[in-house]
C-alpha cells in the first residue's frame, strides 16, 4: 500500500518564546515491511539549523533550532512510505511454544536474542510485576505457541480496557491504568509491553499511523487520523510481530511505523527546551494519511 | 641506619619515628620488621628532622594550601561549604622498578578500556559474543543510547582514564575500580606535589622523584590535537563553584591555560558551540569536561539539568565540538565489567590482563548473588551506578536490621548491585598526633591517550584512611591525601623533549572572558567599595563620637544619618536615645555588621566564580578577608567599650591590599576594565550619599565644619586638606577636594572620568551611525553636570538645607546607578529562564 502522511504538531505558547532547541520523531523509519519513499519537514517559524540522524534504535531523528522570537510553532512532517504486511507469521499453531520461548530468552547464546533482552529489562516508564504477570499468566501456558498467546492477551486487554480518550495522559502510571481498566493505545501498548516483560519476553513499543476508513458512503474527513501506538514481541528465532491491543489485531498494511523503542520516552514525538513560552503550552496534532495506490 | 620501633633502640624522644604494626601489611616495612630500601632516605631523613619541625612545616604546608585556595567540598556539610584540601606530608614511596609494572598495567589497562568504550558505544560485539551478559549494559544507568556512534579524532576515545589501586594480601597491586567519567584528583595531585616541593625542598631535590609536569603536558597536547581547527580553543567544562572538586577545575584550567566554562557561559547556534563574551560569541573547539555526562544535555540526556548545554550532542555526532571524556563514557564505572574483565581481555587483547582486578561478585547472576546473600558480613556491597544518595556499604559493620535490609533490596533489583571482599590495603606511614603511624592507603592513577598510547602519571593521587583500620577511603568521608613519589633510579630526562609545536592561542583569546566571569569582576568592585565606604564611615563615627573634643547632639545625629544612609540601616533614634546609644543599638543588634557581612560575602562569592583569573597572592587577601569577616562579630562586641575602631581595620587593610593588588597585577584587559568599572560606579554612588548626607543640612559653624571633617575623614582626604589649607575646614574648599579635584583618587570627578574612559574602551557594534550610545552619553552627561557646577552656588543655604547641592547628590546618584543598570544590560548575559518542553521527569535506565 502506498500512503501520503501529513503529521502536524502544533505548540501555542502563552508567552513569546526567544529560542528553542527541539528533537522530532515525525518521520516514518524504514522497517521489514515498510519503506519511506520520501520526506519532508517544515517547521515554523523558519529554523536556522536543522539536522536529521538515525539514532540508536534505527528511527530518524529530526533537530532543529529557532533563534526567531515566536508564539506559535508549527512542525509538518509530510512522507510518502509503502507498506507490506508482516512477513507471513508462522502458522501460529507450529511456532516456537511458550516454554521454548522463555527458556531461550534467559539462556540462548544467539546474538539476536542477547540483543533482544534490552527490551525484556525494565525502561524508563515500564516496570515489571508480579501483579502484570499474574494478569495474563493463564495465557501463557508452557505448550501454548508464544504468538497464539500474545494474540490471546492483545484480546483480553482489548476486550477487558475501555477505549477512552480523556481518560489519560501520558504519564499516566500502568498500575492506575490496570485499576481503572481505560485508556488510550499508548496506555494499552505500555500495558501489554510490561505483561510481556514481566513474564519473561521481550517486547518493543511502536509508534505511527493508522490508516482510518470512513464510515460507506462518505469522503474521508481532513485531519481525522490520528498519531497511533502498538508494540511488537520477539519470538526466539522467529522474529518480531507487531500487534494492536487497542483494535484487537495484529499490525497490518494499514499500521505505518514512525519509530520504536523501549516505551514512549525512547520515541516522544517532540520534546526539546525552550527559553520563555510561560507555562502550560497549548498542544495540537492533526495526522492526515491518504492512500495513493 | 634502617630501624623502627619494632626494634628496641630506645630513641631519642626528639626523633620522628615510625612506629609501623607489625600485624599489618606494610608499605615501608617489610614481613622482618626491616625497612625497605627505598622508603629509607626519607625516614631517614623525617627521623632525624624531629616531630617539632615536621609540625612546622606541616603549618606552613597548610598556609600554602590555603593561599592557593584548595579545597574540596564535603556535601553533606552545607554549612561549611570549603574545606581546605586535606593533606598529610609524608609522601608515598614507590620504587621505580615495582612502578615499572605498575605503569605497564595500567598502560594496558586504559588501552583495552578504551576498545571496551569504543565496542559498548559500536558494534556491541561483546554482547552479541556473549562475552558481557546483555543485562549487564542494558540495566545500567550510565549506558546512554543517545551516545550510540559518538567517534573522536585518532586513536583513542578514552582520553582520560584512572584507576583506584590496591595492594591486596599477596602484596600484588590490584584494581578497586575504574573512573572514566571525568576522573577528579590529578590536579590535587599537582597541587600536592608543588606542596611538598615547596615544604621539603631539598629532601624532594635528593629523593630523585619523578616529575609531574610531563603528564599535563601530553594531556594539553592531546586536548590541543583533538580539535577539529588549527588553532584551538579549549575551555574546562565545570558544574560550578559549589561542586566538591571546583578547586581542582580551576587550578587545571590556569594551569593547563584553558578557559574555565560553566552551562550559563556555553551556548549552541548553528550546529557549533560557542562561548558567551563581552565581543560576542566565540567558538569553542574542545571541551574537557567536569560534568557528569548526563547532565550535559537537557534536550537529549537528563532533562531538567541546569549544568549541560541544549543540543550539545548534536554539534558532537557533527564532529564540530570534541568533548573529553566522550559523553557515555560514564558506563565504563560499571563495577559489573570487572566482573567479566578477563574475558574482555582475552577477546580483544587474546589474554588476561596483567593487573588483576579485585574480585568482583554481580547479583544480577543467579549464582553470584547467593553466595553475596550468604557472606554478606564479609563484603562491600556497591551499587553498580555510583551517586550521592547510594553509596557502598560494608558488611562487616552491619546491623542485623541493615543486613536484612539490604538483602531485601538486592533481592528486589539484583542487578544493581556487586560485591566485593573486604580489602585490607597496605598501611603508609603518616604523622598522626606527632608520631609516625601506619594508615591505609589507595592510589588513584591517571592515564592519558597520546597519539598511538597512553601516558601515565608517575605516581597519582595517594589517599589514607582515618583510622589505621578504616576501609571506606574517599573525600568524601574526609580522608587525607599525599604526595605520590616515583624514586627514579637514574637520573630524569629533561621534559623539554616534549615541546610539541603547540599552537599560540588567538589573539582574540585575550579579550574573550566568558561574560559571567566578567559580571562576576564588576559585582566584586561594586561590593568591595560597598563593604568599604560602610567600615570607613563607621570608624569615622566611632572616632568623632569618642574624640576629644565634645560633639554636639545634631552632629551626632547627622553621623547616624549617614551611617545608616551608607550602610543602607534603618537606624531607630529615638528621642530618649543618644546618637551614640542608637549607634551602638544598630550595631549590637547586628544590622550594620550584617550589611557588612553581607556586602562582603556577596564579593567572596564573586571571587570564587572568578577564581581562574586570581593571582595567588589575590587569593592570599581574599583569605585574609575572609578571616577577618569571621572574626569580626566577636572583635568588635568585645571592643564596643574602648577604640571599637580598632575592630574594623584588620577589615579596611584587607580591602585596600585587594584593590592594591588588583591595580598593580592585573592585566588591563577587560576583566580588570570591568572591576574598575565596579568600583568607581560604587565610589562615586558613595561619595554622593555622604555629601548628601553630612553637608546638605546647615549647622551652625562648628558643628558645619565637624561634619566636614567627617566627610573628609570617611573618604581618607582629612590630611590633604589640612596640608593644603591649613585652616578650620569649610564647605567650599571641602567640596572641592571631594567633588571637584580630579587628582583626588578619592573624587567624585575622578572616578566620573575614570569610568568615562572606562566606557569609551568597551567593546562596541561596529555601526555606521556616529551618535553616542546610551552608556557613553549617560556617562558624559553625569560628567558635564559636574564640570558645570559652581561651588558658590552648590554651598549656598536655602533655609535650613542647601537644597541646590542635595539635588546635585541626588541626580548624580541616580545617573550612576542608572550606569550600572545600562551596563548590566548592555553587556552581561540575562538569559530568559529555559523549560523542558516535554516535561519528563523519567530516570533513563
Amino acid at each position: 500500500m502506498l500512503y501520503r502522511i501529513r503529521h502536524t504538531t502544533e505548540y501555542v505558547y502563552h508567552s513569546r518564546v526567544s529560542h528553542c532547541y527541539n528533537m522530532a520523531h515525525v518521520t516514518p523509519r524504514d522497517t521489514l515491511r515498510q519503506q519511506c519513499l520520501s520526506t519532508r519537514v517544515d517547521v515554523l517559524p523558519g529554523a536556522a539549523f536543522t539536522s536529521n540522524r538515525c539514532d540508536y534504535f534505527g528511527n530518524n531523528a529530526y533537530h532543529f533550532e529557532i533563534q526567531k522570537p515566536h508564539k506559535k510553532l508549527v512542525i509538518t512532517s509530510t512522507s510518502e512510505v509503502r507498506t507490506n504486511l508482516q512477513k507471513a507469521a508462522p502458522e501460529l499453531e507450529l511456532g516456537i511454544s511458550c516454554r521454548d520461548a522463555r527458556e531461550a530468552m534467559s539462556s540462548s547464546r544467539a546474538p539476536e536474542v542477547l540483543l533482544a533482552r534490552e527490551f525484556l529489562l525494565d525502561s524508563p516508564m515500564l516496570k515489571a510485576s508480579q501483579t502484570l504477570k499474574e494478569y495474563a499468566d493463564s495465557l501463557f501456558d508452557d505448550n501454548t505457541p508464544l504468538l497464539t498467546a500474545v494474540m490471546n492477551l492483545t484480546s483480553k486487554i482489548y476486550q477487558e480496557f475501555e477505549y477512552s480518550p480523556a481518560s489519560t495522559t501520558i504519564a499516566t502510571p500502568l498500575q492506575e491504568v490496570l485499576e481503572s481498566r481505560r485508556g488510550v493505545c499508548q496506555d494499552f501498548a505500555h500495558l501489554q509491553i510490561a505483561i510481556l516483560r514481566s513474564l519473561g519476553f521481550a517486547a518493543r513499543y511502536v509508534s505511527g499511523y493508522l490508516e482510518t476508513l470512513p464510515p460507506p458512503g462518505q469522503e474521508k474527513m481532513v485531519g481525522a487520523d490520528a498519531t497511533h501506538a502498538w508494540l511488537a514481541v520477539y519470538a526466539p528465532g522467529e522474529g518480531w510481530f507487531e500487534y494492536d491491543p487497542t483494535n484487537n489485531c495484529m499490525a497490518h498494511e494499514q499500521h505505518i511505523v514512525t519509530a520504536w523503542g523501549r516505551d514512549f520516552y525512547d520515541v516522544t514525538p517532540l520534546c526539546g527546551v525552550i527559553y520563555g513560552g510561560g507555562s502550560n503550552p497549548v498542544l495540537r496534532v492533526a495526522v492526515d494519511v491518504t492512500r495513493l495506490t | 641506619m634502617s630501624q623502627t620501633m619494632s626494634q628496641a633502640s630506645g630513641p631519642d624522644s626528639d626523633d620522628l619515628i615510625y612506629r609501623h604494626n607489625p600485624a599489618l601489611q606494610d608499605e615501608a616495612v617489610d614481613a622482618n620488621g626491616e625497612l625497605r630500601p627505598h622508603w629509607s632516605y626519607l625516614l631517614d631523613s623525617l627521623k632525624e628532622l624531629g616531630p617539632a619541625l615536621f609540625d612546622e612545616r606541616q603549618s606552613k604546608a597548610l598556609r600554602i594550601l590555603r593561599d592557593d585556595g584548595a579545597t574540596y567540598n564535603i556535601y553533606s556539610d552545607s554549612s561549611t561549604p570549603s574545606h581546605t584540601w586535606n593533606m598529610d606530608l609524608v609522601p608515598y614511596v614507590i620504587g621505580s622498578e615495582e612502578w615499572g609494572r605498575i605503569e605497564a598495567g595500567l598502560l594496558e589497562r586504559a588501552e583495552l578500556f578504551n576498545l571496551l568504550l569504543r565496542d559498548l558505544y559500536g558494534n556491541r560485539e561483546l554482547i552479541r559474543s556473549g562475552v558481557i551478559p546483555p543485562d549487564a549494559l542494558f540495566c545500567h544507568r550510565g549506558f546512554l543510547r543517545a551516545c550510540n556512534g559518538i567517534k573522536l579524532p585518532g586513536e583513542h576515545d578514552l582520553i582520560l582514564h584512572s584507576v583506584d589501586l590496591v595492594r591486596g594480601a599477596d602484596g600484588q597491586m590490584m584494581a578497586m575500580g575504574d573512573r572514566a567519567q571525568s576522573p577528579s584528583g590529578a590536579g590535587y595531585s599537582l597541587e600536592n606535589r608543588n606542596v611538598m616541593s615547596r615544604v621539603f625542598p631539598s629532601l624532594f631535590r635528593d629523593s630523585h622523584v619523578h616529575r609531574l609536569a610531563a603528564f599535563f603536558q601530553r594531556l594539553r597536547t592531546k586536548l590541543n590535537s583533538l580539535s577539529p581547527n588549527s588553532a584551538p580553543r579549549v575551555a574546562v567544562m565545570t558544574p560550578g563553584a559549589h561542586n566538591e572538586t571546583y578547586f581542582e577545575h580551576a587550578y587545571l584550567a590556569n594551569y593547563l591555560g584553558f578557559h574555565l566554562v560553566q552551562s550559563d557561559d556555553l551556548v549552541v547556534r548553528n550546529g557549533f558551540l560557542w562561548m558567551k563574551s563581552l565581543d560576542g560569541l566565540s567558538r569553542v573547539d574542545v571541551l574537557l569536561r567536569r560534568v557528569d555526562d548526563w547532565f550535559c544535555d537537557p534536550v537529549e540526556l537528563r532533562g531538567d539539568s541546569r549544568l549541560g548545554v541544549a543540543n550539545l550532542l548534536e554539534v558532537v555526532r557533527a564532529g564540530n565540538v570534541v568533548v573529553a571524556n566522550p559523553l557515555g563514557s560514564g558506563i565504563l564505572e560499571n563495577p559489573v565489567f570487572l566482573r567479566y574483565l578477563p574475558g574482555i581481555a582475552k577477546h580483544f587483547l587474546g589474554r588476561e590482563l596483567r593487573l588483576p582486578s579485585v574480585e568482583t561478585h554481580w547479583c544480577g547472576r543467579e549464582d553470584d548473588r547467593a553466595y553475596v546473600l550468604d557472606h554478606l558480613h564479609e563484603l562491600v556491597v556497591k551499587p553498580v551506578y555510583r551517586n550521592l544518595d547510594n553509596r557502598s556499604l560494608y558488611g562487616p559493620e552491619l546491623s542485623a536490621e541493615e543486613a536484612r535490609s539490604l538483602k531485601a533490596r538486592i533481592e528486589a533489583d539484583p542487578t544493581q548491585y556487586v560485591a566485593q571482599p573486604v580489602m585490607e590495603a597496605a598501611h603508609v606511614p603518616s604523622f598522626v598526633d606527632g608520631v609516625l603511624k601506619p594508615r591505609p592507603v589507595i592510589l588513584r592513577s591517571f592515564a592519558v591517550a597520546t597519539d598511538t598510547s597512553y601516558t601515565v602519571m608517575p605516581g597519582g593521587l595517594t589517599r589514607i584512611g582515618q583510622d589505621e583500620r578504616s576501609f571506606m577511603i574517599s573525600n568524601q568521608t574526609g580522608a587525607k591525601s599525599k604526595d605520590t613519589w616515583v624514586i627514579a633510579s637514574e637520573p630524569e630526562r629533561m621534559v623539554h623533549d616534549e615541546q610539541v609545536d603547540e599552537p599560540v592561542s588567538r589573539e582574540a583569546d585575550l579579550i574573550s572572558l566568558p561574560s559571567r566571569v566578567v559580571e562576576n569582576l564588576f559585582w566584586m568592585g561594586r561590593y568591595a567599595e560597598r563593604a568599604e565606604a560602610a567600615l570607613r564611615i563607621l570608624r569615622t563615627a566611632f572616632m568623632m563620637l569618642n574624640g576629644e573634643e565634645r560633639i554636639s547632639d545634631i552632629t551626632q545625629h547627622q553621623l547616624l544619618h549617614a551611617v545608616s544612609m551608607i550602610t543602607a540601616t534603618p537606624s531607630r533614634s529615638t528621642d530618649e536615645q543618644t546618637a551614640e546609644e542608637a549607634l551602638r543599638g544598630i550595631i549590637e543588634n547586628g544590622s550594620v555588621l550584617r550589611s557588612i557581612s553581607g556586602n562582603l560575602n556577596a564579593m567572596l562569592y564573586c571571587a570564587e566564580e572568578t577564581k581562574e583569573l586570581l593571582s595567588s597572592d589575590t587569593y592570599r587577601v581574599i583569605n585574609d578577608i575572609r578571616d577577618a569577616l569571621n572574626m569580626l562579630g566577636v572583635s568588635f562586641s568585645g571592643s564596643l567599650a574602648s577604640a571599637p575602631e580598632e575592630a574594623l581595620d584588620p577589615l579596611v587593610t584587607a580591602l585596600m591590599a585587594l584593590s592594591g593588588l588588583t591595580q598593580e597585577s592585573m592585566i588591563r584587559g577587560f576583566g580588570w576594565r570591568f572591576m574598575d568599572m565596579g568600583r568607581r560606579l560604587e565610589r562615586g554612588y558613595q561619595i554622593a550619599i555622604a555629601i548628601d548626607s553630612l553637608i546638605v543640612p546647615v549647622l551652625s559653624e562648628s558643628d558645619q565644619s565637624k561634619l566636614c571633617e567627617a566627610l573628609l575623614l570617611s573618604l581618607e582626604a582629612l590630611i590633604s586638606y589640612r596640608r593644603r589649607y591649613r585652616a578650620r575646614v569649610g564647605i567650599q574648599t571641602s567640596l572641592d577636594l571631594v567633588m571637584m579635584d580630579p587628582t583626588n583618587p578619592r573624587s567624585l570627578m575622578y572616578q566620573v572620568e575614570q569610568l568615562r574612559q572606562h566606557i569609551g574602551a568597551l567593546p562596541k557594534t561596529p555601526t555606521q551611525m556616529h551618535e553616542l550610545s546610551a552608556d557613553e552619553r549617560r556617562i558624559l552627561e553625569c560628567e558635564t553636570l559636574l564640570k558645570l557646577s559652581s561651588l558658590a552656588e552648590l554651598s549656598k543655604a536655602d533655609g535650613f538645607q542647601r537644597s541646590h547641592l542635595g539635588e546635585q547628590m541626588t541626580k548624580i546618584a541616580d545617573q550612576l546607578s542608572g550606569l550600572s543598570e545600562m551596563i548590566t544590560d548592555k553587556y552581561f548575559d540575562h538569559r530568559e529562564a529555559s523549560q523542558q518542553l516535554v516535561n519528563s521527569t523519567w530516570e533513563s535506565i
